[in-house]
């Protein structure tokens, strides 16, 4: 019987011993993970301009490429990845459409975005299915040139563009069939000296400036770019001709390098002077008269590379309202900082790369409330090229219980 | 179900083991009583003892991950080459057995400092230029300090003093501590000549992308050889089969060092060949003798 009673015992520690395993689950592969989509040709080079999350929990990269025999305009360039962030499938559009511009919108089934014609250099509309079976480019009847930032508001386009003959910058309502419903040009300057830098960032050869356009919750349009000499935030109702707010930068040197709006007056802002960068949280920005960015403070992180690209991304992880700011630090990583909406305060930050230099594209909150970041590095020190970093919501929610319990 | 199964034939085991008393029984009927009774104490021992040596590991991947992502190549031409059995760890184990009748129950908890390395191969090249070619290599080496409980059932096969056995069991490993070294090397043939290069090896604390425990089943062989003062010295060779993932699903892109340089850990099994060298010390004497079961 004794004996019995010990191969009982024995059988008992052997169960013991092999229930000690980890547990295994293929969501944690969706949740968390980093990719670098590598192609093997020594001339490759991608770079990604936005990313939007598909309904299948994979995303889409919208990107631009290299044409040959194109010095001056890049082209388009398309990437499916799936929930793991497995590569699926890319698309090179042809080049006679070059230079796409953020943002990616869906709309519907399909997902929109704005690029130029290679020869008249007008604006067109392009869509996508979410599986990236066929591209269909639409022209934006009404000569809109130059197209620098789009974003998708009331089923309709709003596109800040450049107009190289009257020197002005461009805002327009622009329907996915491409139709212009609304149009304003406002004066940049009659002489020269603008024009160099603007033409610089459009065919990537200078300074990247930080177009954007956006809808203010008081129903005011603004748009990010040069207006009377300055890079400038102004406001619009696009109806009077002159804008209804001016927030002036200095000129090449000062102004915003990221706005969302919150609510009423309220922004989530970062803008950079003379190389400096400052975060400006939940901070009130007037949209009439004249003001100027360099006195709206902020705080300044020295950590952040001269005049650094800074993306916003407002977030409800665990039931609370935080803003995310995405941007490039000194250390070559992609620095994520957590501010709480309501109060401006800074609550957590988190750095992601190591190794290889890593660069700040685009955020955005996942349908599982984690976050995905869309990047640019440099694979083997030299071979530039789109990574994703998909942060999951338990993530999310650690970093941001350090201040908001 | 693996489970239900092992669990199962552990069952048969432990029964076959532990019944052998009742079919010896008749054997010893017509002993003298004393006989019998110093024959019957004799069929138990306590051994406890050390043993120290070296082992070796062997990957079974089950799943390949990788942070780089292909768009024109395949998968498999960067994946991990692993090189088994390449790299010798070493461990040192406190022995506790107990004998009865040929067999013994031991258990025999082990402190493993594991090692195994893979390399990564990635290339760039042109079909217009030939020298347009860049060669990059990673080496990466595990050190990984793992604590073993292993339960054994050993089988002395014959002899008296020199006692062969065979022994096969089932272990439960815990995580201690795990770093990588990574180490970067290349050949830049667009430089205008081989430009070789080769980075610092880096070295990262990598506990959690390993799974805090793991289990499997272990066999092998072994020898005592038994002193007259009836200390054994044993030589012992495990051969231990990874029946669990060593790594952590939900940590495997966690080192933003390693995530940066295309690493991410593939699922895997790990196997581990193990070659001790150690002594055994009886607990239980008869008083009059200090005689053990080796006469």
């Amino acid at each position: 019987m004794k004996h019995y009673i010990h191969a009982i015992l024995f059988c008992f520690a052997a169960a013991g011993l092999t229930s000690c395993s980890e547990e295994e689950n293929p969501q944690f592969d969706k949740d968390t993970f980093t990719k670098i989509y590598d192609n093997n040709k020594f001339n490759s080079s991608n770079f990604a301009i936005d990313m939007r999350q598909t309904p299948d929990g994979g995303f889409l990269i919208l990107g631009g490429r290299i044409i040959p025999d194109d010095s001056i305009y890049t082209g388009i360039y398309l990437m499916k990845v799936d929930e793991f962030g497995n590569f699926v499938r890319e698309i090179e559009v042809d080049g006679t459409s070059v230079n796409p511009v953020a943002s990616l919108a869906t709309f519907q089934t399909k997902y929109y975005f704005v690029c130029t014609d290679r020869s008249s250099l007008q604006a067109q509309v392009a869509s996508v299915d979410a599986n990236l079976e066929a591209v269909t480019i639409t022209p934006v009847q009404g000569g809109l040139s130059y197209p620098a930032a789009a974003s998708f508001i009331d089923n309709n386009f709003v596109v800040v563009g450049y107009n190289n003959v009257d020197r002005l910058t461009t805002m327009s309502i622009v329907s996915p069939e491409g139709g212009v419903l609304a149009y304003k040009g406002f004066m940049i300057e009659p002489g020269d000296a603008v024009e160099q830098p603007i033409m610089d960032h459009f065919v990537r050869t200078g300074r990247k400036f930080p177009f954007a356009v956006g809808k203010a919750p008081n129903g005011m349009y603004y748009f990010n770019g040069f207006y009377n000499y300055t890079f400038s935030l102004v406001f619009t109702d696009m109806v009077a001709d002159d804008p209804n707010g001016v927030v002036q930068g200095s000129l090449n040197d000062g102004g915003f390098s990221a706005i969302t709006p919150i609510s009423g007056n309220k922004f989530a802002a970062a803008r950079f002077n003379f190389g400096d960068n400052y975060l400006m949280p939940n901070r009130e920005i007037p949209t009439s008269g004249i003001s100027s960015s360099s006195k709206l403070g902020g705080y300044s992180l020295p950590e952040m590379v001269a005049n650094a690209k800074v993306r916003i991304v407002r977030a409800t992880v665990d039931q609370k309202n935080i803003l995310i700011y995405g941007t490039d630090t000194k250390s070559k990583q992609i620095g994520l900082l957590y501010y709480n909406e309501s109060t401006g305060e800074f609550i957590n930050s988190r750095y992601l790369g190591f190794s290889n230099p890593f660069e700040i594209v685009s955020m955005t909150q996942t349908e599982d409330e984690g976050l995905a970041v869309c990047g640019m590095t440099q694979v083997a020190g030299r071979f530039g090229r789109i990574t994703v970093f998909k942060i999951s919501k338990e993530q999310l929610q650690q970093d941001v219980a350090a201040l908001m319990p | 179900m693996k489970k239900t199964t092992l669990l199962a034939c552990c069952l048969l085991i432990a029964f076959t083991v532990f019944s052998q008393e009742k079919k010896r029984k008749a054997s010893t009927y017509n002993k003298k009583k004393q006989e019998k009774g110093d024959v019957k104490f004799l069929e138990k021992q306590w051994w406890l003892g050390v043993k120290a040596g070296a082992n070796w590991s062997k990957v079974n991947v089950m799943d390949r991950y990788s942070v780089i992502s292909p768009t024109n190549y395949e998968l498999t031409s960067i994946s991990k080459k692993y090189d088994n059995f390449g790299l010798a760890g070493s461990q040192a184990s406190l022995e506790v057995s107990f004998y009865f009748k040929g067999f013994l129950l031991s258990f025999q908890p082990t402190y493993q400092h594991t090692r195994f390395s893979y390399t990564t191969h990635y290339e760039w090249t042109s079909s217009e230029e030939e020298n347009d070619r860049v060669e990059l290599d990673y080496y990466q080496e595990q050190k990984i300090d793992y604590a073993v409980f292993p339960l054994i059932i050993k089988y002395d096969i014959a002899g008296n003093k020199v006692r062969p056995y065979v022994q096969a069991g089932i272990y439960s490993a815990m995580r201690l501590n795990a770093t990588k070294a990574l180490s970067t090397s290349g050949v830049d043939y667009a430089a205008g000549g081989e430009n070789e290069f080769k980075t610092e090896t880096i070295d990262v604390g990598v506990d959690d992308l390993f799974a805090k425990y793991h289990w499997g089943l272990l066999g092998g062989v072994g020898v005592n050889y038994n002193f007259k003062n009836h200390v054994r010295l044993n030589l012992d060779v495990m051969y231990k089969l990874g029946m669990s993932n060593i790594t952590s699903t939900e940590n495997r892109y966690g080192s933003d060092r390693l995530a940066g340089v295309g690493d991410a850990m593939d699922d895997m099994k790990l196997d581990n060949l193990s070659v001790s060298l150690g002594c055994l010390f009886p607990l239980r004497f008869l008083q009059s003798s200090l005689q053990t079961l080796d006469r």
